[in-house]
């Protein structure tokens, strides 16, 4: 626990703030978009392709239309126009055109009149195809292919997208290093596990709009999708977005089930709902993507790292999704925390007949980042140093520049580091402790917010916010940015109060709505707290301005000598003379009624001139190091993470407690992915496409997490602030991973680590005659 | 997903409830807890038009060191710290069921009936279809060991073992009488696997007997699974033995979570009868038992781990009986 009241004289900003909007999601008030209802309001629902890749021949929609009870039966040709969440790769449809390319892909979408009416109709659905090859390897994918998966593969073959990048020289530095690691990682593909399935309601009225209610993360992506695909103009589409419950990236994309409810509504005049239940959530993914990674990593006799060379085939689904910016992800998110001189990437990502892969918290860094710390685990071992001290060796400066031109601002990553090994009694338990216990470090490195809005034209901030205030005194927050669980909501209000100075229940955040949210790009790459934050930042000082010219008016000294005080606009050299918040603003009214204020935010120009050389830069980075204490049942394989010590830079924390919050839940996802989720498939089949088979740890499970909270102000974050949402990710599984090397002496890279897996490695490493700690 | 109607049915005597099982015969299921029957009916698996709650049938309830009605909640069993004493492997197996939420729902006659379970049996209508189904619902084939005559869904109750080592008896009642029989005689262990019980038509599992015996014996159960809670039991060990100063007067074992159906090994215990329990017997047996069963791969762990585990936990069931009995090495 923080101390009760917030550093360095603010009076909410620092401190641990309860969400706002809590007391409404604990008492089931808050309204998610299933507990909307409108009037006559139709169930959508969706024919599923039960083939992972086939041509349409015919689809026979008769017998569903005549069924008494069905307004509408839409099959792909309705809305043919493909999208996509990047302007580069439109390669989805509302609804399959020509093609089917996984089980699950929408091959029809029916209204009617309730769930029995439009189940029976999806029956009577029949549908005629011609099976192509599957592809489900995307190893085989690399090479020309039978039956391409999309016809904008390279050559014939499955590749959605190639990245080839150089920086120094790779082969010069291996040549002349003192020691080399290879470690070849494999990842599974994994889902975000959200609390609320996805749902849509769309309503066509008959002033010629369209109003779209959506869990989304993004609903201005959502909102030029709608556009585009519908052939209406973005100012005739209202898009709204209720309280979300859990996104992870999951809800990030446009997706094809929000654009066909929406032209079910088109088609019926009525409106529809489209809610799905867990198996559609599985089957819609676009979750982590399942990667192998093949790293080498050079450095001279001191542990210093000399070179990078990494190459990667990701297995990317039936979508493009946010795959090009994963593709490069993948390998530049490896150019930190430390300084690597020189650096070759080879990524390819690839089509397969599985649900689609996307962004997942930490999206492209978390699979590399493990590769990476699970290297240097090994490097140290082989130089014969600490992993600690081989990470001080090696740490990127302040205000630095990597050698694929990253600018790096602000970093603690040498704090965090200290921080972690003296509160975790690292000194006297690494390499120390009995065989089958073991402990552990893995250290982090994250964007905080992509500096590329993924629209460029027009060229408009990444964030804006607007606020208004009437006599009331209540001041009114818009802004497109979305809260989906992360607390964006409660630090938009905060962030006014404090300016303002005024108690916090005064600002009412008001819910997402094209029609009167100014525009924020949404809840994804970690980019809410320190782009939304400034822009709300300079809304407010704004807003304070125009009181202090009222509060001005009043007392008779000049602006610049009142000083925001609690409610209070007061002289600063006499605080006796002051006047009430109220009166200030009332006064500032007198000419123009109701005070409106703006602020905006866009990151400064920054990164290099060659192709992708924007992938991965970032106005700033978050930088971590954690430590895990794991204990292994050596004879079956089980294990426990015992305790995580978390030291995480996110600059300064506005929210410790959601700071916190984002830690262990981040700490709890990066277990999942460590110890047992995955996508598991047979051929193109998800077999697992339920929260029962699917295996998201229980609290049982849960370590005992200490946050370590260490930043120093980044100069350009708010108030000093960076990310917290995504970071804190990617240190947990390689830290758990060193531990369990520390434990039993092998080295897993094949995830999850599964029990069976640990007994594997362990039997392995006894028959090579390779005993460990005394055992 | 939703449930498709059903006509519910509940009786409030065994006679009524088996008069409703003879008027609605082969077109019915007993509905218990539910926590098992209603998610396999939102997935459309071997849906009836009918279904009989028992929970208003005063003879399935009350709970003793003797009788144990089969309508007992698990979340009432496990709070009983009398059977915990006189059960101490029950109390382990009760406290593994799925959650504390499910045990508030789910029974001890719903566990010992747990429909088995498959990868490609407990999945949605949809994902079953686009399979063209399988031998246990609507097809006529199965996909774990491809052919089609038998069905190799996993048996994935938590207390059938430790009560099958424990001697239990089940009272059972249907239309043609009363009758009591060995709790494993209820499980088909020569069927097709697509039933999982012997039970005639309308037959109920009225109580659960534990006779004298099963109280002198310490008892343990210990489940392998993916998670510390929630899941099913991907290996569920039980024993059960009466020791005399280290020697073994009586050992029974039994496993679930591996075949169709939970199986007690007692060709491989009777040697040890009258023998010193000592760890190279225990490891021998504990290798005969792994070398006994035949898991396939329809659940989340791999099959050759799950055969490798048995030989484990019940080398460790038994260990913790020894423990439980005070008796050495």
């Amino acid at each position: 626990m923080g101390s009760a009241l917030p550093p360095d004289g603010f009076t909410l900003l620092g401190g641990r703030i309860p969400y706002i909007e809590g007391p409404l999601k604990v008492t089931g008030r808050a309204e998610y978009t299933d507990d909307l209802q409108r009037p006559g309001m139709l169930v959508g629902r969706l024919l599923r392709s039960p083939w992972a890749h086939a041509r349409i021949r015919s689809i026979d929609v008769s017998a569903a239309r005549s069924l008494p009870g069905v307004y509408a039966v839409l099959t792909g040709e309705r809305y043919p126009t493909p999208f996509g969440v990047l302007p580069i790769t439109h390669d989805e449809t509302a609804i399959a055109v020509g093609k089917v390319r996984y089980i699950g892909d929408i091959l029809a979408a029916v209204a009617a009149q309730d769930e029995p009416t439009a189940e029976r109709a999806i029956a009577l659905i029949r549908v005629e195809v011609e099976p192509l090859a599957e592809h489900t390897d995307p190893k085989v994918g690399v090479t020309p292919v039978t039956d391409p998966i999309h016809d904008r593969g390279l050559n014939g073959s499955n590749v959605q997208k190639e990245v080839a990048q150089h920086f120094g020289d790779v082969d010069a530095a291996f040549a002349r290093a003192a020691q080399t690691v290879r470690v070849r990682g494999s990842f599974a593909g994994v889902t975000h596990a959200f609390t609320e399935p996805m749902a849509t309601i769309a309503e066509a009225t008959p002033d010629g709009r369209l109003t779209v209610w959506s869990a989304t993360q993004v609903p201005h992506y959502l909102h030029r999708a709608l556009s585009e695909v519908l052939g209406l103009p973005m100012h005739r589409i209202r898009v709204i977005k209720p309280e979300v419950g859990g996104g992870f990236g999951g809800k990030s994309d446009p997706l094809p089930h929000e654009i066909a409810c929406a032209a079910l509504a088109l088609e019926t005049g009525r409106p529809v709902k489209v809610l799905f239940d867990r198996e559609d959530v599985f089957l819609t993914n676009h979750g982590r993507h399942p990667t192998q990674n093949d790293l080498r990593v050079a450095a001279d006799a001191d542990g210093r790292l000399l070179a990078y060379d990494l190459s990667a085939v990701i297995d990317g689904g039936a979508w493009s999704s946010f795959g090009t910016v994963t593709t490069y992800y993948n390998g530049v998110l490896a150019m930190g925390p430390y300084r690597v001189p020189n650096f070759r990437y080879h990524g390819r990502r690839v089509y397969t007949n599985r649900p689609p892969s996307g962004a997942m918290r930490a999206h492209g860094g978390t699979n590399v980042r493990y590769t990476v710390e699970v290297a240097l685990d090994e490097l140290a071992e082989k130089v014969g140093i600490d992993p600690f001290e081989l990470r001080r060796r090696n740490a990127l400066p302040p205000h630095s520049t990597t050698v694929n031109q990253f600018r790096i601002t602000s970093t603690s990553f040498l704090a965090c580091l200290d921080a972690v090994r003296a509160a975790s009694g690292w000194d006297a338990a690494f390499r120390q402790l009995p065989y089958g216990e073991g402990i552990g470090l893995g250290c982090g490195f994250y964007i905080s917010g992509s500096n590329s809005p993924i629209h460029f034209t027009p060229k408009m901030p990444q964030s804006t916010v607007h606020l208004k205030v009437d006599m009331d005194g209540g001041i009114a927050v818009h802004s497109m940015q979305a809260d989906i669980g992360q607390g964006s909501n409660t630090l938009l209000a905060a962030i006014v109060a404090e300016v303002v100075g005024v108690a916090l229940e005064r600002v009412h955040v008001i819910r997402v709505d094209s029609d009167v949210s100014p525009i924020d790009l949404g809840s994804y790459s970690s980019r809410v707290t320190f782009m939304m934050g400034n822009a709300a930042r300079r809304a407010a000082e704004d807003l304070r301005t125009r009181l202090v010219r009222g509060a001005s008016e009043l007392l008779g000294y000049p602006p610049e000598q009142i000083r925001v005080g609690r409610e209070r606009f007061e002289v600063a050299h006499r605080p006796d003379v002051s006047v009430t918040y109220l009166e200030a603003l009332h006064r500032a009214m007198e000419r123009t009624g109701a005070l409106t204020a703006a602020g905006a935010y866009s990151s400064p120009p920054m990164g290099g001139s060659f192709k992708g050389a924007r992938a991965g830069t970032a106005p700033a980075y978050s930088f971590a190091a954690y430590v895990a204490r794991v204990r292994v049942d050596a004879e079956t394989g089980e294990y426990r993470v015992g305790k995580m010590w978390a030291a995480f830079d996110c600059g300064r924390p506005l929210n410790r407690l959601a700071v916190e919050g984002q830690i262990e839940g981040s700490i709890h996802m990066g277990l999942g992915q460590l110890m047992g989720e995955t996508l598991n498939y047979r051929g193109a089949r998800l077999m697992n496409p339920s929260l029962l088979d699917y295996k998201i740890p229980m609290p049982a499970q849960m370590p005992e997490v200490e946050c370590l909270l260490v930043g120093e102000d980044d100069p350009e974050g708010p108030f000093g602030a960076k990310e917290a949402g995504e970071g804190p990710l990617v240190a947990t599984l390689p830290a758990v991973a060193n531990a369990l090397y520390d434990a039993v002496g092998v080295r897993f890279t094949d995830l999850p680590i599964t029990p069976e897996k640990v007994v594997k490695g362990i039997e392995l490493r006894q028959r090579e005659g390779r005993p460990w700690k005394g055992e | 997903m939703h449930l498709d109607p059903f006509e519910l049915h509940r009786p409030s005597s065994l006679e009524e409830a088996l008069r409703l099982a003879t008027a609605h015969a082969g077109g019915f299921d007993y509905l218990a807890g539910g926590t098992d029957l209603l998610p396999n009916y939102k997935m459309h698996l071997n849906l009836r038009p009918h279904l009989i709650a028992l929970d208003a049938v005063a003879e399935l309830r009350g709970r003793g060191l003797e009788r144990l009605g089969a309508m007992e909640r698990l979340a009432d069993l496990e709070r009983d710290t009398e059977l915990a004493r006189a059960y101490p492997g029950f109390a382990d197996a009760l406290a593994e069921v799925a959650t504390p939420l499910v045990r508030a729902s789910g029974t001890l006659g719903g566990n010992l009936l747990v429909e088995t379970r498959c990868f490609f049996f407990n999945q949605s209508h949809f994902w079953r279809e686009s399979l063209g189904y399988c031998l246990k619902a609507e097809g006529d084939r199965c996909h774990v060991v491809p052919q089609k005559e038998r069905c190799y869904a996993t048996f994935s109750g938590d207390l059938a073992p430790v009560l099958m080592a424990l001697d239990a008896e089940a009272e059972l009642a249907g239309p043609g009488g009363r009758r009591r029989v060995p709790l494993g005689a209820i499980y088909d262990a020569a069927g097709d696997g697509i039933r999982r019980h012997r039970l005639g038509p309308g037959e109920i599992v009225v109580a659960v007997h534990l006779p004298a015996a099963a109280r002198a014996r310490a008892s343990a159960y210990l489940k392998l699974r993916v998670r510390p809670s929630f899941d099913f039991p991907e290996l569920g060990a039980a024993a059960a033995a009466e020791l005399d100063g280290g020697r073994v007067r009586s050992l029974a074992v039994a496993v679930g979570g591996l075949e169709t159906y939970p199986r007690r090994f007692d060709e491989l215990t009777a040697p040890l009868v009258g023998e010193h329990l000592s760890d190279d017997r225990l490891r021998a047996f504990s290798e005969a038992v792994m070398r006994a069963v035949r898991p396939v791969h329809n659940t989340f762990l791999a099959p050759d781990y799950r055969r490798k585990m048995t030989r484990v936990y019940v080398r460790r069931a038994v260990e913790k009986v020894r423990e439980r009995s005070g008796a050495a090495a």
